[in-house]
């Protein structure tokens, strides 16, 4: 006969291994979901679904030609424009710790992070959009470039700050300057840390929705690449369809779903395998 | 001021533009907000955020108030909170204590996925899947036999609900919660875990001293949870209902700040002071999340400093 102790022991174990199956249980379902439904929504439509545009409601299931090529060009335009500034704004706080602006880049990058992206997009509305008249695929860049602006800084200066101090001292004993120890020492040696904290960023770019409501323009009827234009983003097409009363636009929605984790994951994939080779 | 050795002087001043747009992008964030938010708040004072109204008007000034979208971020994001907090503790603990190895190393893979997926994917499949199911195996059985309990006093007729959005961001703030508490967990020192277990006669009171020494980081990841909460919108506004109800029944619909935010923002403009209004909603969500992370990362450098 067990005595008390185990059997309380034992239903504590049951108590938390229930409790911890819950909670992986409802992302194992959305994967899962995500694969099935929006799997089957892109192999009955084919190749069709990554070049034609959204349907009518109504009907069949059309592409998301317009969607997917708005994600890649906002993601390539907010990285072109957030990851140098972020890689400087790490750079500042791990060798100019003392500074003030050093100290600030990584304070307030910190601050930033926690915004709701909501307000980001506001922001860029009232600043961007107003002025010039037109929600744009540039000012919507610029919204999601705030965004991952702080995400890869805080990545970024993690993986510098994880060099032993010891190759910086001894690179600065060589009478190297600092731009030189950045260059020669700390960046090839943190340098799938960097590669990694970037790939993050960009795939947190590339799924926002609520910095694009107000600066991006929904412009789904053809495929627009001019940034001073409105355009479409996978993530935006999701939001709009989801809720649509129409059974072929709730498809796309999901079909656009499975486009775009298939795209997160080839990130994350790409983050990871750097990650593996990272030495600090 | 520091003193920056001549040689890196022409590297300092080549960095530093990153900072000015850090700080450019933070202070002007805080100066339109306010700015704009200002005729609304003169116009109600901080009554605008106890009146229940929304009649817009193209002529007028119209008519409106914050009090429902305001309880509705308070309710949804504090139930998130209150059921989030015991799964991704367990969570936690399970992937240390209990999990072999390579079930571990799945865990760990799986929640940096989630933490990582789109929210507008957690949107579609909270509204597609998660929404009726909750109703037809939740919210109608609690109706049905807890009807007499305020929280499930009405009849679950719209599978979106406060409950709804509640549940979703749930879900979706567990692998965030889980990451901070796991983080905590693992930084209590050998000597500290050794002597918990030699105190300890059974695995569960070793647990419970374990959880009594990251204790600290459990409410910061409550605080920063809510935080995470309050501010989320697509998916949200996608399960929420989006109907000015305050009551104390879950199970009717409702709003967030943010949600009324990304619901009306975008033809605000055609109505006078409709956007003053929504930018004094996201004043309250920029002080209220500001606030939750600072009391959040507060708590978390105890944590850092007590194990080391």
């Amino acid at each position: 006969m067990p005595d008390r102790r185990e059997i309380l022991d034992r239903a504590a174990k049951a108590f938390i291994a229930a409790l911890a199956v819950l909670a992986a249980l409802p992302v194992l379902h959305l994967i899962g979901s995500v694969i099935v439904r929006g799997g089957s929504v892109v192999a009955e439509a084919g190749l069709r679904f990554l070049t034609e545009i959204p349907p009518p409601p109504g009907g069949r299931v059309y592409g998301v030609a317009p969607s997917l090529a708005g994600t890649v060009e906002l993601t390539l335009l907010a990285t072109a424009m957030g990851v140098p500034l972020a890689f400087a704004a790490a750079v500042l706080a791990v060798e100019f710790p003392e500074s003030p602006w050093g100290r600030a880049a990584r304070l307030l990058s910190r601050v930033l992070m926690e915004v709701p992206t909501v307000l980001v997009g506001m922001l860029v509305f009232a600043l961007i959009v107003a002025p010039t008249g037109t929600p744009s695929i540039l000012a919507a860049s610029v919204a999601l470039a705030l965004v991952m602006l702080p995400y890869v800084t805080v990545y970024v200066e993690d993986a510098l700050s994880r060099v032993p101090p010891g190759y910086r001292e001894a690179g600065l004993a060589l009478a190297l300057t600092r731009a030189q120890v950045v260059a020669k020492i700390l960046v090839p040696m943190a340098g799938r840390g960097v590669v990694t904290g970037v790939l993050l960023g960009v795939a947190k770019a590339a799924g926002e929705t609520a910095p694009l409501l107000f600066t991006l323009g929904r412009a789904r009827g053809y495929v627009n690449l001019d940034p001073l234009g409105p355009g479409d983003s996978l993530s935006l097409l999701i939001y709009d369809y989801a809720a649509a009363p129409y059974e072929n636009m709730r498809a796309v929605a999901w079909g656009a779903a499975f486009i775009l984790v298939t795209l997160l994951l080839v990130l994350y994939a790409l983050a990871r395998l750097a990650a593996r080779g990272a030495r600090w | 001021m520091t003193r920056v050795p001549p040689e890196d002087r022409l590297f300092y001043y080549t960095l530093l533009p990153s900072a000015y747009i850090i700080i450019g992008a933070l202070a002007l964030l805080v100066a339109v907000v306010a700015w704009e938010s200002a005729p609304a708040l003169g116009e109600y004072g901080p009554g605008l955020y106890a009146r229940n109204a929304w009649s817009p008007s193209e002529e007028g000034p119209g008519d409106y108030g914050l009090a429902a979208a305001v309880y509705g971020t308070a309710v949804t994001s504090l139930l998130a909170v209150a059921v989030a907090l015991p799964l991704s503790v367990a969570l936690a603990i399970a992937v240390e204590e209990l999990a072999p190895r390579a079930l571990r190393a799945a865990a760990e893979y799986l929640v940096d996925l989630a933490a990582g997926l789109p929210t507008v994917v957690f949107g579609l499949w909270g509204l597609e899947v998660l929404a009726p199911l909750l109703r037809d195996h939740v919210m109608r059985p609690l109706w049905e036999g807890l009807g007499l309990l305020p929280p499930f006093s009405c009849e679950p007729l719209s599978a979106a609900s406060l409950f709804t959005a509640g549940a979703l961001l749930a879900v979706m703030v567990t692998p965030y919660m889980f990451a901070l508490v796991r983080e905590a967990y693992r930084m209590v020192p050998r000597d500290l875990r050794e002597a918990a277990a030699s105190v300890a006669a059974a695995w569960y009171q070793y647990v419970l001293l374990m959880l009594s020494m990251v204790r600290p980081a459990v409410a910061a990841a409550a605080l920063l949870g809510l935080g995470r909460a309050a501010g989320e919108t697509v998916a949200v506004s996608l399960v929420v209902g989006n109907a000015f109800n305050i009551g104390a029944c879950l199970f009717q619909p409702g709003y967030t700040v943010s949600a009324l935010i990304a619901n009306q923002f975008g033809n605000a403009y055609f109505y006078p002071l409709m956007p003053n209004v929504l930018f004094a909603g996201g004043l309250v969500l920029l002080a209220a999340g500001l606030a939750l992370n600072w009391a959040g990362l507060r708590l978390l450098d105890r944590v850092r400093l007590y194990a080391r």
